[in-house]
């Protein structure tokens, strides 16, 4: 009367397939984190259904911030929310201090080979290239040539401004101190050069903030991440990326394991598929724009770079100096550009 | 009687339970955490207090964050007093669709009509659009990053906290009240002064300790639509949070605001209070 293939869809359906693990249905699942905007839509077509695909893996997608990720696994003490962090160089930093990541071991992933040497270690993978300069709406305002044109007019009236609470913020504030006099631990120089200008600036905002009010007009030039800028490209609006004389800033986006995960082996799935040739083809294409790390993937003629190797000639910080920093440099960029 | 006041000691014990486990202990978790000194949580001391107020600039943060609520409060009962004159004397059908324009903000994300916000007051926005088309203006005005801007958009976002009790109290007046003072010879300005005004302050009351409340922790309002420029207490809990980790100085930054806020709803209530006593007394 049943067979068992019968038997266990009706199990299935019944949600008993958790007591049936792969059988009747996926071989586990994985929570792994997302940044908000372009990089959840991009995992969410690509990389879910992928995953499904290849090794049967219900994969969920978590966006968040990277500065809320850590957040919330320092909050939850060894109960992680999620099984697969994705983070920028100065929250990976933090990660690694905190002892919220499994350590990682390269040899697991099956396309080791095709990602540059060093872009794994003990900690975790690089899975994205980000190069940050300035981005401008070139129906507005003439190209700008560096960051010193930033406070100059006719920029520094349709300037957008952001803090130091993402790490293209940070580094950009670095480079414009850098042209003043200052480095990479000392951006006195630039809160001082800001603060002159200050009543001319058209917006102080939040990071997450700044491609609304740049679409809206609110600001016409800016510092943002060459996948911000093709992503607004993509929606119609008129903006263009800029390479500073001085040089683009670039760092690599990567992702760890969290500490005391159940889903270890899975994680290790999702971060060989994401390494991969197919995936990393497939977010490099537009709407998406991402900078990929595997060395079988032609770059295309678009991109900021036109091989991997170049990126060693961009401006790189030290996030193990800046950390320490960072609060405090919150502090007084509040206070300086406080109304 | 004995056995019917277990009953309702009995009957309390769920909500009691859900309210220490949800409110009460974290919160007292929170007054643990400020006692800490660094970041790792791990010497207990006063160096988060110290460091908090010992830094003038983090008064004006609270100065600001309480009169960011005041004029918010203001301009909502300055709006809202008078539309709930007009509900109360609309026709039944139109009540209902008043009511409804007046709750249809709940409706929406606060995200969604905080963004909404952005096209409206931004440099080619409507207003700005309008203004400029109409020759009243040659230059977009900078409504957004304002004070200005903020107040305005947390008024229409936090009218349905004005104006729901204010209704809910003002339709369970008595209309013989106002007949009754008009027959004897008070003017309209009168009768709203000394009649209308006095009894519904419970109503106007509750609606300003919501509208206080909600406008001075509203971080995404302040921040998308204020900009950073306008340092406000959730903001400096948000970057103490999320961003630098340093919980304790957060944890100082909450019970600051929470206190400030409290402090401020307390004597509100009092002046509800005191006005409750006036109106029956």
């Amino acid at each position: 009367m049943f067979n068992r293939r019968s038997l266990l869809a009706g199990a299935s359906a019944l949600g008993g397939a958790s007591l049936l693990p792969g059988l009747a249905h996926a071989k586990g699942g994985l929570v792994a984190t997302t940044y908000p905007g372009t990089w959840e839509d991009a995992y969410r077509s690509i990389v879910v259904p992928m995953l499904k695909k290849k090794d049967d893996i219900d994969l969920e997608m978590a966006p968040l911030f990277a500065m809320d990720q850590i957040g919330k696994a320092k909050a939850a003490r060894g109960a992680p929310p999620f099984d697969v962090f994705v983070l920028d160089p100065g929250p990976r930093i933090v990660g690694i201090e905190g002892g919220i990541f499994e350590k990682f071991d390269g040899k697991k992933l099956s396309n080791l080979s095709k990602i540059p040497e060093g872009f794994t270690d003990e900690w975790g993978v690089h899975v994205s290239a980000q190069v940050v300069g300035i981005a401008y709406n070139p129906k507005k305002l003439p190209a700008p040539k560096g960051w010193t044109d930033l406070l100059k007019d006719p920029w520094v009236s349709r300037l957008g401004l952001t803090g130091f609470q993402t790490t293209f913020g940070t580094s950009s504030i670095i480079e414009i101190s850098k042209q003043f006099g200052g480095s990479l631990t000392n951006v006195d120089p630039a809160l001082v050069e800001l603060k002159k200008v200050l009543p001319k600036i058209a917006a102080v905002g939040l990071p997450a903030a700044m491609p609304g009010l740049f679409q809206q007009g609110q600001c016409d030039v800016m510092y943002t991440n060459t996948q911000t800028v093709a992503t607004l490209k993509g929606k119609g609006v008129d903006i263009e990326f800029v390479k500073p004389e001085s040089g683009a800033i670039s760092f690599f986006t990567t992702m760890h394991i969290a500490k005391g995960t159940a889903e270890t082996a899975n994680a290790y799935k999702y971060l060989d598929l994401v390494v991969g040739r197919e995936v990393q083809e497939s977010l490099m294409k537009p709407p998406y724009n991402f900078l990929p790390v595997n060395k079988e993937v032609p770059l295309a003629p678009d991109l900021p770079m036109k091989s991997l190797d170049e990126m060693k000639s961009y401006v790189i910080h030290d996030w193990a100096k800046i950390n320490p920093l960072r609060a405090a440099w919150i502090e007084k960029f509040n206070k300086e550009m406080a109304k | 009687m004995r056995f019917r006041q277990l009953r309702e000691w009995q009957l309390a014990l769920p909500l009691a339970l859900a309210f220490t486990a949800l409110f009460l202990a974290p919160l007292l978790l929170l007054v643990g955490v400020s006692f800490y000194n660094d970041d790792k949580i791990s010497q207990p001391g006063f160096a988060s207090w110290l460091k908090f107020y010992g830094d003038p600039f983090n008064y004006k943060v609270i100065g600001d964050t309480l009169l960011l609520g005041v004029k918010t409060v203001c301009t909502t009962v300055l709006i809202g007093y008078p539309l709930a004159l007009v509900y109360l004397d609309l026709s039944a059908r139109l009540q209902k669709v008043l009511l409804f324009i007046i709750v249809m903000p709940l409706l929406l994300s606060v995200v969604v009509r905080t963004f909404a916000w952005i096209v409206v007051l931004g440099h080619e926005g409507v207003v700005n659009s309008v203004l400029m088309s109409l020759g009243v203006i040659s230059e977009p005005l900078k409504l957004l990053q304002t004070e200005l801007g903020l107040v305005i958009s947390l008024t229409q976002i936090e009218m349905p906290l004005m104006l729901l009790p204010l209704i809910s109290v003002m339709s369970r007046l008595d209309p013989n009240l106002r007949d009754a003072s008009a027959a004897l010879g008070a003017s309209r300005w009168r009768t709203l002064f000394t009649v209308t005004l006095p009894l519904s302050m419970p109503g106007l009351v509750a609606g300003c300790l919501l509208v206080f409340a909600s406008s001075t922790t509203a971080f995404i309002s302040q921040t998308v639509i204020g900009g950073v420029r306008l340092i406000y207490l959730p903001l400096v809990i948000w970057q103490q949070s999320l961003v630098v980790y340093h919980w304790p100085l957060a944890a100082v930054a909450s019970l600051s605001l929470v206190v400030s806020v409290l402090s401020v709803v307390a004597a509100l209530s009092w002046v509800g209070r005191r006005s409750g006593g006036y109106i029956h007394g």
